[in-house]
């Protein structure tokens, strides 16, 4: 009967799309932008950012735009409200919107009859677009007061109902605070309220929830779909996540090297990409993994745009590219009346290609277990486990007196032997902390961590320092921030074997050097390179070459992933999985998303506010969660399905929940290797879950 | 279908633009995508529009995946254009790198400031001349011309014998101009050398490690809540007042700024990613602080160097014009201090000097600004 159920709600959804897709066809555009041509003059170099870009957008939709960094997604938006950087130029193309040509626009007078007024923006850190020193209703009431021709206790009436609108609990007493009392979910939703203050007819929202954690993205889209029903504004929407593209997205524009590639309804995109880039796009996505398999990856970086682009800008990344396309721009073709694709693959003489992926089919498996779960046998569950590394009672804090906060505490974990284990939690929730303390990075308050055994905190002798120091490594999140920039790869590659002396001359420094950057994919000669002519992948993968060279045992991966684009994701989670097989590497992966670990991961404990609530094997975890903060957590993993992701029920986990005054809650072994925290009665009633 | 659909694209079609027309038939890839709407069967017109005769091998390098492979494809037909390509997974990881070298860019950075670059020559120069200056000059400094009584060579304007004229004492001006230009050029500059590498070798302990920090801002607060002017003026009057000894005692004072300035800029790197990163690997303090963080300090430890030399020019005029100076050896402070008395009957005893110290004080401005800029690898490509 849930399919039939299914079935018809998927329907009511493809009927959206059909009526979105005929108005498409026969409505007028409200905004038209042709070959938008845009310039950046770096110190004296000229990079084309968008190379004739053209976009039309429909009153009342909501357009996703798609790419990776520096695809030119943000910097394309940014002409409709004259918002380029002081070294920016539109040098190309017209952008019609209201009987006006924007591109010919050059005063900030003229701007400022556009800007707010009928397009308004919403950028991706709210804690940048707040003043920090105004109190919140303050700064939206000066919108308001702005734009509209309200004044005084009618601006702040107003003000207040916008507060309420955006879903800010207690108002009128909030109108009053200032920006640090509210958390980053509720400031993202301030600065939407001050977005559309003036009820502007196009709202661009660039990568609004990219710094939000998952439950909050989740709460941010569906408030922004909320908005645009009520106010009846045209959206679009920038960013690299195709499991957020599904959920708001009526139509969806890829961008990539500065040029839109594909474009279309949602659903022809999701379910019949027609770009390679695309393609490779969606089934380089971590969510759609398959237990014990590899990822396909897109190999390389995005072009530089530096230098000139020949013929298809994706064309020395793209495994079945043609010979064509290296030498001449392939045109938009039509795959449908609402679907167009750059690619010489659309044309009559190219050979057909097989889609290698099914993101429908792939997708609906995301929601069930997996089928092979029983072929795959954890470290855990054998019979002769060794446990690596032992953690008991771990607790860190931070400051002392009145500041002391409580980061971590009461943790009990133990990770095995080759297993991937993996922490996943919120921002703030500890999980770094955690990861930082095994690697002693962060000193503990109490508690002990144990490695092979015997404790690695506190005193512990110089050779064993040493020994811990090779064998247990880390990889962090940002690749920007964790290489030394003023070094280069050879140097950085090298540190630890030049601290602990670790080689016998130069030749076999450098020796160890090459072999570790072939291990992670990059060519030997980088070494002489410096860290910025890298890309993120890359820069990762040198993180990774710099803790392999150590032959380490145990390698805490804090978030490798993270900061990566989509495309290159991909890469680094298939390297992490070949370097466990070839090395039998043990694994703390950090993560904020449940969907992502879990092709990798052994074993998951999910950590809410530095207590882990409940620790599981992997597929175990997704068929019976049982603590409510792990629900909550996988009812808001956003999905690449349109269908599936816009029908989603989000569940919200409030800690208030818990009463936790007489019952005091334990760390149970609920069911063999299923931990969970919870006081008694609790327990029964999850008990009561597995049986059912 | 169009008949050039077989033609070989050749080299002896070099000239002409093809088109090639198409309709596209029912059973090619583009039609099976779903077409729900309703709308018409799409049709898909291409122009492939390849001038041929432009491609030479000087153009061939900036394709796709170097020159064999581009070479091979001209002469391809058009059948074999729409083939798949050779994939080289080296090549897509190659995409978008350049030659770099940090020296190399800073060099390149700082020559495209034409008046600094002007400004350093101009600077190399007077400071070569201050040593050769003594060749051309027909008196020597030390020697005082007015002997019992002939006060005729007292405050003599400048003129063909005198070309700076003369001092109070009738002591030739222009080399006394030249030797205490060097004299101050020396002892600022070996200060200012001085006091940066103690203040950049105590700022980074103080800023990295945090159990000194409680010790090194009392320090700070004990010496630096004392003007330096007493304790110069003790100094000097307890020790000696050589020239040695008072740039032994600025060093002593001025690194206290420096290590300031870096303690706090350091605070801003210690807790990075790369520093964390390298405490996980073992490295030890001294490599943290000569690799991880002293190369991010250069280009404002390069700006603090070039400020300082005319500021340790303009207190040791302080200091000369306080007498705590030895003045028998002729410093730029020392002939200023000298002028002052006489200057509204005599100016060109207070221009010489001064135009020197003006000119030496733009000078490091402007070169150390355009450095230091030049040192900050955001401004390289």
């Amino acid at each position: 009967m849930s399919e039939a159920i299914k079935n018809m709600q998927s329907s009511s959804v493809e009927m959206e799309f059909a009526a979105r897709a005929k108005q498409v066809l026969s409505t007028e555009p409200i905004l038209s932008a042709r070959d938008v041509e845009v310039e950046f003059t770096l110190r004296g170099q000229k990079l084309k950012a968008i190379r004739r870009c053209s976009l039309d957008l429909y009153d009342g939709e909501t357009l996703a735009i798609v790419g990776e960094s520096g695809s030119g997604k943000s910097v394309f938006t940014k002409t409709f409200v004259g918002m380029l950087d002081k070294n920016g130029k539109v040098t190309g193309g017209n952008i019609i919107y209201d009987g006006k040509d924007l591109a010919k626009f050059t005063t900030e007078s003229q701007w400022r009859t556009i800007r707010g007024k009928k397009i308004a923006m919403v950028t991706q850190d709210p804690m940048t677009s707040l003043n920090p020193l105004k109190k919140i209703g303050i700064q939206i009431k000066e919108a308001i007061e702005l734009n509209q021709p309200l004044r005084g206790k009618a601006a702040k009436a107003e003000a207040i109902k916008l507060l309420e609108l955006v879903g800010i609990a207690d108002a009128a007493r909030r109108y009053n605070q200032y920006p640090h009392e509210f958390s980053g979910g509720m400031r993202q939703r301030v600065v939407i309220a001050i977005a559309v203050a003036c009820n502007p007819q196009i709202l661009i929202c660039d990568e609004p929830t990219t710094a939000l954690d998952v439950t909050i993205q989740a709460q941010i889209l569906e408030l922004i779909r909320k908005l645009q029903k009520e106010k009846h504004m045209t959206i679009i929407y920038i960013t690299h996540d195709l499991g957020v593209v599904a959920n708001v997205a009526d139509r969806v524009a890829v961008m990539y090297a500065g040029q839109i590639i594909e474009i279309g309804m949602a659903n022809e995109i999701f379910f019949n990409p027609r770009h390679p880039y695309t393609w490779a796009l969606l089934s380089a996505m971590p969510q759609l993994g398959v237990k014990g398999e590899k990822l396909p990856a897109i190999d390389g970086t995005p072009p530089n745009l530096f230098n000139e682009v020949h013929g298809d800008s994706f064309a020395p990344r793209n495994k079945k590219a043609l010979n064509v396309d290296f030498l001449e721009e392939p045109p938009m073709f039509d795959v449908t009346p609402t679907h167009q694709a750059k690619t010489w693959m659309l044309d009559v003489r190219a050979p057909e290609v097989q889609q290698t992926i099914d993101v429908d089919k792939l997708s609906r498996k995301m929601n069930e277990p997996q089928p092979s779960v029983g072929e795959i046998v954890h470290p855990h569950q054998e019979p002769d486990r060794e446990a690596l590394v032992e953690v008991k009672d771990l607790q860190v804090t931070f400051g002392s007196g009145k500041k002391k906060f409580v980061a971590v505490d009461d943790v009990n974990f133990t990770i095995y032997k080759g297993e991937t284990f993996s922490l996943v939690g919120e921002s703030g929730s500890g999980k770094t902390t955690i990861g930082r303390a095994l690697v002693r990075i962060n000193p503990i308050t109490n508690g002990e961590v144990l490695y092979r055994g015997q404790p690695i905190t506190g005193k512990i002798s110089k050779e064993r320092d040493v020994e811990v120091i090779r064998k247990c490594q880390m990889i962090f999140q940002d690749p920007m921030a964790s290489l030394n920039e003023r070094a280069k790869v050879d140097y950085i590659v090298s540190e630890g074997l030049y601290n602990h002396h670790l080689y016998e001359n130069e030749k076999d420094r450098q020796d160890k050097v090459k072999r570790a950057l072939e291990e992670v994919g990059l060519l030997p000669e980088f070494s002489s390179r410096f860290p910025h002519e890298f890309s993120g992948g890359q820069r990762q993968r040198i993180g990774i070459a710099r803790s392999l060279i150590m032959q380490p045992e145990f390698i805490v991966a804090d978030e490798p992933i993270s900061a990566l684009d989509v495309s290159i994701r991909a890469q680094v989670l298939n390297l992490l999985n070949d370097l466990k097989k070839e090395r039998g590497l043990t694994y703390l992966f950090i993560a904020h998303d449940l969907s992502v670990v879990r092709f990798i991961s052994d074993r998951i404990a999910v950590i809410h506010k530095g207590r882990i609530v409940e620790l599981a094997e992997a597929e175990e975890l997704f068929r019976h969660p049982l603590h409510p903060y792990t629900k909550a957590l996988l009812s808001a993993v956003p999905n690449p399905n349109p269908y599936l992701e816009r029908e989603k029920k989000l569940l919200v986990y409030e800690p208030s929940m818990h009463d936790y005054s007489e019952d005091k809650p334990i760390w149970c072994e609920i069911i063999p290797e299923h931990f969970v925290y919870g006081n008694q009665a609790e327990l029964a009633q999850y008990e009561q879950e597995i049986k059912a | 279908m169009p008949k050039n659909k077989e033609t070989a694209l050749d080299v002896r079609y070099a000239n002409s633009n093809i088109e090639v027309q198409t309709e596209l038939p029912a059973n090619t890839a583009a039609s099976q995508g779903p077409n729900p709407y309703g709308a018409d069967e799409s049709k898909n017109a291409v122009k492939l529009d390849i001038d041929y005769s432009v491609v030479d091998t000087d153009t061939e390098k900036k394709y796709g995946r170097g020159i064999v492979h581009v070479k091979n494809r001209f002469r391809m037909p058009e059948k074999q254009l729409f083939q798949f390509a050779e994939y080289h997974a080296q090549e897509a990881e190659r995409t978008g790198y350049s030659n770099y070298s940090y020296w190399k860019s800073v060099w390149a950075n700082f020559l495209k400031k034409k008046v600094a670059v002007i400004m350093a020559i101009v600077f190399f120069a007077l400071l070569i001349f201050t040593f050769i200056a003594p060749l051309f000059s027909k008196y020597d400094a030390a020697t005082v011309r007015v002997d019992g009584q002939d006060l005729s060579r007292m405050f003599t304007s400048p003129n063909s014998e005198f070309w700076f004229g003369t001092d109070s004492l009738g002591c030739d001006y222009w080399c006394q101009v030249w030797s205490a230009t060097r004299t101050s050029i020396i002892l600022s500059v070996s200060v200012s050398l001085g006091q940066i590498a103690v203040g950049v070798i105590i700022g980074l302990l103080w800023g990295y490690v945090r159990k000194l920090d409680h010790f090194f801002t009392e320090l700070y607060n004990f010496i630096d809540n004392i003007p330096t002017i007493i304790y110069m003026t003790l100094i000097a009057l307890m020790i000696g007042q050589s020239t040695l000894i008072m740039a032994v005692a600025m060093i002593a004072f001025y690194w206290l700024g420096t290590a300031r300035n870096i303690r706090n800029l350091v605070f801003m790197y210690r807790d990075r990613e790369y520093n964390l990163a390298s405490r996980c690997l073992g490295t030890g303090l001294w490599r943290i602080l000569t690799k991880n963080i002293f190369p991010y300090l250069i280009s404002v430890i390069v700006l603090r160097l070039a400020l300082s030399i005319p500021g340790i020019i303009a207190y040791e005029t302080t200091l000369s014009y306080l007498g705590l100076l030895d003045i028998t050896t002729p410093s730029l402070g020392i002939l200023l201090r000298d002028a002052r008395s006489n200057f509204l009957a005599y100016p060109y005893l207070l221009i010489f000097p001064a135009a020197i110290v003006s000119l030496i004080t733009v000078t490091f401005y402007l070169v150390g600004n355009a450095f230091s800029d030049a040192c900050d690898p955001r401004n390289h490509v």
